[in-house]
C-alpha cells in the first residue's frame, strides 16, 4: 500500500509538467499578446491607448522573449509560489484569485449540498418504487431540470426575483454590502441571492445524480444476496441502507476527484449570467483578454487540484471497499 | 447674450456672499482634521455656468462592465487643465489661463492656491517633475515625448517662470497640443511630484527604493514608478487627484467608492464648493446584465453598456424604478460603414477598388433609407462617413455624395469599369473569370453588423455582387486587414464626427496602421517609412499633404478650409462607405438627478461621454429622500 501511494505520488510531478506544458501553448496559440489584445480593444472603442506605457510593460515582462524563456520564467515562479502578475487588474496574481475563491466556495459547496439533500432520498425512492407514478413524475422532473439550459433559468429566476421580492440582480449580495465587512444583515442578503444560483446550478447536478443512483441501486436490488436477506426477514430499511445502497455508493466517491476542481472554479456560464463574483467569470475573462499568467496559474492550480482529488479518491475507495483493496494488493 | 454674462458676473462679483462649508466635511473642519473651505479652494475658483443650484449630498450609483473601468471616473470627470464646452470651444478649466503666440509658445498660468486632494500645492514644480524626471527619463518612458509634443520630431523647450507660471515653446506651430490636453483620455504634462518622487531613483536612495520594490513585488522602480503614477488608469487609491471625485477602494474590489475632492477648484454661483454629490460608486457586473440592472433602478446615471435597443425595456420600466429615459446623439461619422481595403492582396480586386467608379457603384447600391427604418426606426442620420450636422464643418453635400439609392446607375458604373460579363445566375465576373464575390469581414462583436450586412447584401445582389459575412475575433480581424488578406471590412466609421477646425483631421488622411481602408500607408506614416508602403493614389497623397498643412497652419481660418478641402476629398473618393449616422444612445437618469442635459452628444473625444456636461454639477433632489443620505441603509431606489 505504502508502495502505491509514493509511486501516485511521484507519478503527479510529469503529469503537472505536461499539464502546464499544454497550457502554456494553448494560451500562446492564438495570435498576439495580451497587449496588443488590449489595444485592439481599445481602439475598436475609439479610445487610445497610452503606447509608451505599453510598450514598457511588453519588455518589463519579456513579451519579447522566445516562448520557451517565457515558459521557465512563469513555471519557475510557480515552484516559489508565484503566481506571476495580472496584466488586466494589475496585480499579482494572488491578490486577484484571492477575494473570489471565498465566495466560489460557498457557492459550490452549497450547491453540493442542494444536490446531495434533493438527490439522495428522490433516487432511492424512485429505485425502490421503480414504474410507479411517483417514479415517473420525478423522473419527468428529473430530465426537465437535466433538459433546461441553466443559464436560461438562470435569466428567468433573476427576472422574477426581482419583480417579486426586489432582489437586486446579478451578484451575490446587495450592492452596498459589497466590500462591507461581514454582518448579519450582510449574510442575510448573501442567502437571499445565494438560492438563485445554488438552483440553476444545482438542478443539472440533481438530476444526473437521480439517475445514476437509481441506476446503480436497481443493479443491486436485483442481485441474489437481496432476495435472501429479505427472505431471512430483515427489515427493509436496514437492508437498504446497510448492503445495497453502500454498494450504490462506489461512483459518488470516485467522484470527489472531479468535486474538488469544481469547488474553486464554479459553474462558469451560469457566474458570467448572473455576473457572480466567482472564478468562473474571471477565469472566462482571462482567457478571453490573453491575461496569460492569470488564466495559466489558476488553470495549473485547478490541474493541481484535481491531480490531488482523483488521488484522494482512489485511496478512499480503497479504504471504503475491500474488493478494490484486496484485489490492487493481489496485482502487486 | 455677452452683455447679459458680464451683467451676471459682476453681480455674482459685489454680492459675493461667503463660502459655504460643504455638510459632509462640517464635522473634520470642526475638529481640525480638514482646513476651512475658503483654504481649501484656489484663491481664484473657477465658477460653474450651471442651469440650477443645487444642494450637495447623496450618493451616485453606476454600473461598470470590469475593474479597468475605474478610468471612466477620470473621463466623466473631466477635469483638465483646458477642456471643451458643450459648444466644443476650447477653454481654461484647471488653468486659470493659457497665453498662446503663434501657436507655437504656450504660457500656462495656474490657479494661486490650487491643492491637490491631499491638500499639498499644485505648482509648476508638478510640470518640472513630469518633463524632465519622468517623460525624458529613459527607464520611465523608453519611447520619449508623446508624439503630439514632437511637432515635426522636434520638442519643446520647457521654462519655469514662477510657481505658477510654465511656458512650452516650439519652434514650430503645434496644433494637436491643446487639443490633447482636453482629451477624453488626456496627456497629462504634470504629476503629484510630492507622491511620486518617493519612488524615483533620483530622489530615494537605493537601497531604501530596492526594499519597496520587493515589498510591492515590482520588478525595478520603474515597474515601481509605472504601477503608482495611473492617473487616467485611476487605479491607484494613494495618487493625489484633482479630479471631482477620488477613488477611495483599493483594487482589486466589485464595488468602487469614490468619494468628493475636499480640495475641488470649482464653486457654482451660490458658494458652494462642487461637486455636489459626495460620493460616486461603481459596481462591477457583466457588460450583458448591466441593462438588465439598469431597468431594475440599480443605476441612477447609466450609458456605458446601453445600446439602442435597449430602449424599449428600458421604457417600460421607467415608472417602476423612477428613472428617465433620455436619447443623446451619438458622434461617429457613420455607426458602420464599409472599408474597401485599398491595400489588398489580390491583384485583379487591388485594380478594382482602386478604381473610382467601382466605389462609387458600391455606395450607390446601398439602400441606407432602409437600413435606417429596419434597424433603427427611422431615428438615424443617413449618409456618407464624414462629420455630422452639429460640426460647424458639416457641409449637406458632402453627407449625400453617392449616397443615394440607385442601382440602375451603379450597374451603368459597373459596366463602364469593364465587368459587364455575368454568370448564368447575374452574377457579374472579374477579369479573370472568377464571380465577383465580395468577403466582408468584422470584428463579430455585435449582431447589428451582420443585420446591416444582410441588408446590403440584397441590394448588392442587383448589380450582380454577391457579398459573404465573416465574423472573427478583434485582434485576428485586424491582423487580416493589416496584412492585405481582407477585400472588405466593416466596422464604425470615423470616430469624431463633431470635429472642429482646431481638431485633428488625422482620420481622414493615411497617418496610421489603424484606418482600415489603407493600413499599409497608414503604417508608412507612423512608421516614417521603416515598415507600409508609400500612398500612391493621387488623392490619397493629397489627403496626407493637406494633413502637414494643417499641422503647420496656425489660424482658425487656415485649418477651417484645409478641413474642407479634405471633407471634399474624402467625399468624392469614398474611400470608406457610409451606412447612417447619429444612432441614438439611451441615458438612464434617475428621476431626481438634476442638471443632465435633455439632450446632449454621447461622444468620446471630443465630450469624454459625460465629461463635458460637468457631473460636477450635477445634484440629487433630496426632498422626498431620508435625511441621513450619505448613510448605508439611504442607498436610494433599491427596489423593495
Amino acid at each position: 500500500m505504502l508502495g502505491y501511494i509514493v509511486h501516485r505520488i511521484l507519478i503527479m510531478i510529469p503529469t503537472l509538467i505536461a499539464i502546464s506544458l499544454v497550457i502554456f501553448t494553448i494560451i500562446n496559440l492564438p495570435p498576439g499578446d495580451y497587449f496588443s489584445t488590449y489595444i485592439a480593444e481599445l481602439q475598436s472603442s475609439g479610445e487610445a491607448a497610452d503606447l509608451a506605457k505599453i510598450h514598457f510593460l511588453q519588455t518589463q515582462y519579456g513579451f519579447d522573449r522566445p516562448l520557451w524563456e517565457q515558459y521557465l520564467f512563469w513555471v519557475g515562479g510557480l515552484l516559489r509560489g508565484d503566481m506571476g502578475y495580472s496584466f488586466a487588474y494589475n496585480l499579482p496574481v494572488n491578490q486577484v484569485v484571492g477575494d473570489r475563491l471565498l465566495m466560489t466556495f460557498i457557492v459550490s459547496f452549497t450547491t453540493i449540498l442542494f444536490t446531495y439533500i434533493v438527490a439522495f432520498p428522490i433516487g432511492v425512492y424512485s429505485a425502490t418504487h421503480q414504474y410507479s407514478w411517483t417514479d415517473h413524475v420525478l423522473t419527468l422532473l428529473g430530465f426537465l431540470g437535466l433538459a433546461t439550459p441553466s443559464f436560461l433559468l438562470a435569466l428567468v429566476l433573476l427576472y422574477l426575483a426581482n419583480v417579486y421580492f426586489g432582489i437586486s440582480i446579478g451578484g451575490l449580495m446587495d450592492p452596498r454590502y459589497v466590500n462591507q465587512p461581514w454582518s448579519l444583515p450582510k449574510a442575510l442578503s448573501l442567502a437571499a441571492h445565494l438560492w438563485i444560483p445554488v438552483v440553476v446550478i444545482g438542478t443539472a447536478g440533481t438530476a444526473s445524480m437521480i439517475r445514476r443512483l437509481r441506476a446503480n441501486l436497481l443493479d443491486e436490488l436485483q442481485k441474489q444476496y437481496v432476495v435472501t436477506a429479505r427472505a431471512k426477514g430483515l427489515h427493509p430499511f436496514k437492508l437498504l441502507f446497510k448492503y445495497p445502497l453502500r454498494m450504490a455508493l462506489n461512483p459518488f466517491i470516485s467522484d470527489i476527484g472531479s468535486l474538488l476542481p469544481h469547488v474553486i472554479s464554479g459553474a462558469a456560464i451560469v457566474s458570467v449570467v448572473m455576473s457572480l463574483p466567482t472564478t468562473g467569470p474571471m477565469l472566462l475573462d482571462a482567457l478571453r483578454s490573453q491575461d496569460m499568467y492569470l488564466a495559466g496559474s489558476f488553470l495549473v492550480f485547478m490541474a493541481f487540484l484535481t491531480v490531488i482529488g482523483v488521488f484522494v479518491s482512489d485511496l478512499a475507495l480503497a479504504v471504503l471497499d475491500p474488493r478494490i483493496r484486496l484485489q490492487a494488493g493481489r496485482r502487486q | 447674450m455677452g452683455l447679459a454674462l458680464v451683467v451676471a458676473l459682476t453681480l455674482s462679483g459685489v454680492s459675493r456672499a461667503e463660502l459655504q462649508e460643504t455638510p459632509v466635511f462640517e464635522e473634520d473642519v470642526a475638529r481640525g482634521k480638514l482646513p476651512k473651505v475658503d483654504e481649501r479652494l484656489p484663491k481664484e475658483p473657477a465658477i460653474a455656468e450651471l442651469e440650477t443650484i443645487g444642494t450637495p449630498g447623496g450618493e451616485l450609483r453606476m454600473l461598470m462592465g470590469g475593474p479597468k473601468d475605474t478610468r471612466m471616473m477620470v473621463v466623466y470627470g473631466y477635469a483638465r487643465l483646458v477642456g471643451y464646452t458643450p459648444s466644443l470651444t476650447l477653454m481654461p478649466d484647471i488653468l486659470k489661463s493659457i497665453d498662446v503666440e503663434d501657436g507655437r509658445i504656450f504660457t500656462l498660468h495656474l490657479r494661486n492656491g490650487h491643492k491637490w486632494s491631499d491638500g499639498h500645492p499644485f505648482t509648476s514644480e508638478d510640470f518640472r517633475y513630469w518633463f524632465e524626471d519622468v517623460a525624458q527619463n529613459t527607464q520611465l518612458s523608453p519611447s520619449g515625448l508623446p508624439i503630439s509634443m514632437l511637432p515635426q520630431g522636434e520638442g519643446p523647450r520647457f521654462e519655469v517662470l514662477d510657481q505658477t507660471t510654465v511656458r512650452y515653446s516650439w519652434t514650430r506651430p503645434n496644433p494637436l497640443f491643446l487639443p490633447d490636453l482636453a482629451a477624453a483620455s488626456p496627456l497629462y504634462i504634470y504629476r503629484p511630484s510630492h507622491y511620486l518622487k518617493q519612488f524615483h531613483q533620483k530622489y530615494v536612495e537605493k537601497p531604501k527604493l530596492d526594499t519597496l520594490v520587493k515589498q510591492t513585488n515590482q520588478r525595478n522602480w520603474a515597474a515601481l514608478h509605472n504601477r503608482m503614477d495611473t492617473m487616467y488608469r485611476d487605479d491607484n487609491p494613494d495618487l493625489p487627484s484633482l479630479e471631482p471625485w477620488i477613488l477611495r477602494t483599493k483594487p482589486p474590489a466589485d464595488r468602487f467608492v469614490f468619494e468628493r475632492n475636499p480640495y475641488y477648484y470649482r464653486i457654482d454661483k451660490a458658494e458652494h464648493q462642487l461637486p455636489y454629490i459626495d460620493r460616486v460608486i461603481f459596481s462591477i457586473a457583466d457588460g450583458k446584465i448591466i441593462p438588465a440592472k439598469t431597468g431594475a433602478g440599480e443605476s441612477d446615471l447609466q450609458a456605458r453598456y446601453l445600446r439602442f435597443d435597449n430602449y424599449t425595456f428600458l421604457k417600460a420600466s421607467e415608472q417602476r424604478n423612477g428613472f428617465k429615459v433620455k436619447l443623446w446623439r451619438t458622434g461617429p461619422g457613420s455607426q458602420l460603414a464599409l472599408y474597401p481595403n485599398l491595400n489588398v492582396g489580390d491583384e485583379i480586386w487591388h485594380g478594382l477598388v482602386r478604381d473610382l467608379r467601382f466605389r462609387h457603384a458600391l455606395s450607390l447600391a446601398i439602400d441606407r433609407h432602409e437600413i435606417n427604418q429596419a434597424i433603427y426606426f427611422g431615428l438615424a442620420v443617413e449618409g456618407q462617413n464624414t462629420v455630422l450636422p452639429q460640426s460647424p464643418l458639416y457641409n449637406p453635400e458632402y453627407r449625400s455624395a453617392w449616397a443615394k439609392f440607385d442601382v440602375s446607375e451603379a450597374n451603368r458604373l459597373l459596366d463602364l469599369v469593364g465587368l459587364a460579363k455575368r454568370d448564368g445566375d447575374g452574377v457579374r465576373l472579374l477579369p479573370d473569370g472568377r464571380p465577383m464575390e465580395i468577403i466582408v469581414e468584422n470584428s463579430g462583436e455585435s449582431s447589428e453588423q451582420s443585420d446591416v450586412l444582410e441588408l446590403i447584401r440584397d441590394s448588392w445582389r442587383r448589380i450582380g455582387i454577391r457579398l459573404f459575412a465573416k465574423p472573427s475575433q478583434l485582434t485576428l480581424f485586424r491582423r487580416r486587414v493589416f496584412s492585405g488578406e481582407t477585400l472588405m471590412s466593416i466596422d464604425k466609421g470615423i470616430e469624431n464626427g463633431l470635429a472642429t477646425a482646431a481638431m485633428s483631421p488625422a482620420e481622414f488622411a493615411p497617418t496610421s496602421q489603424q484606418q482600415l481602408e489603407w493600413p499599409k500607408w497608414g503604417q508608412y506614416y507612423e512608421t516614417k517609412g521603416m515598415a507600409g508602403e508609400p500612398p500612391n493614389l493621387p488623392s490619397a497623397i493629397r489627403l496626407k499633404e493637406l494633413y502637414g498643412e494643417w499641422l503647420a497652419a496656425v489660424s482658425e481660418k487656415e485649418h477651417a478650409r484645409i478641413w474642407d478641402d479634405i471633407l471634399r476629398i474624402w467625399a468624392d473618393e469614398v474611400f470608406s462607405i457610409g451606412t447612417v449616422a447619429g444612432v441614438l444612445q439611451p441615458i438612464v437618469v434617475n428621476a431626481k438627478l438634476h442638471n443632465v442635459p435633455e439632450q446632449g452628444n454621447y461622444n468620446w473625444d471630443p465630450g469624454a461621454y459625460f465629461g463635458i456636461y460637468k457631473p460636477d454639477g450635477f445634484w440629487f433632489d433630496h426632498s422626498e429622500m431620508p435625511a441621513k443620505s450619505a448613510s448605508l441603509d439611504a442607498s436610494p431606489a433599491t427596489p423593495q
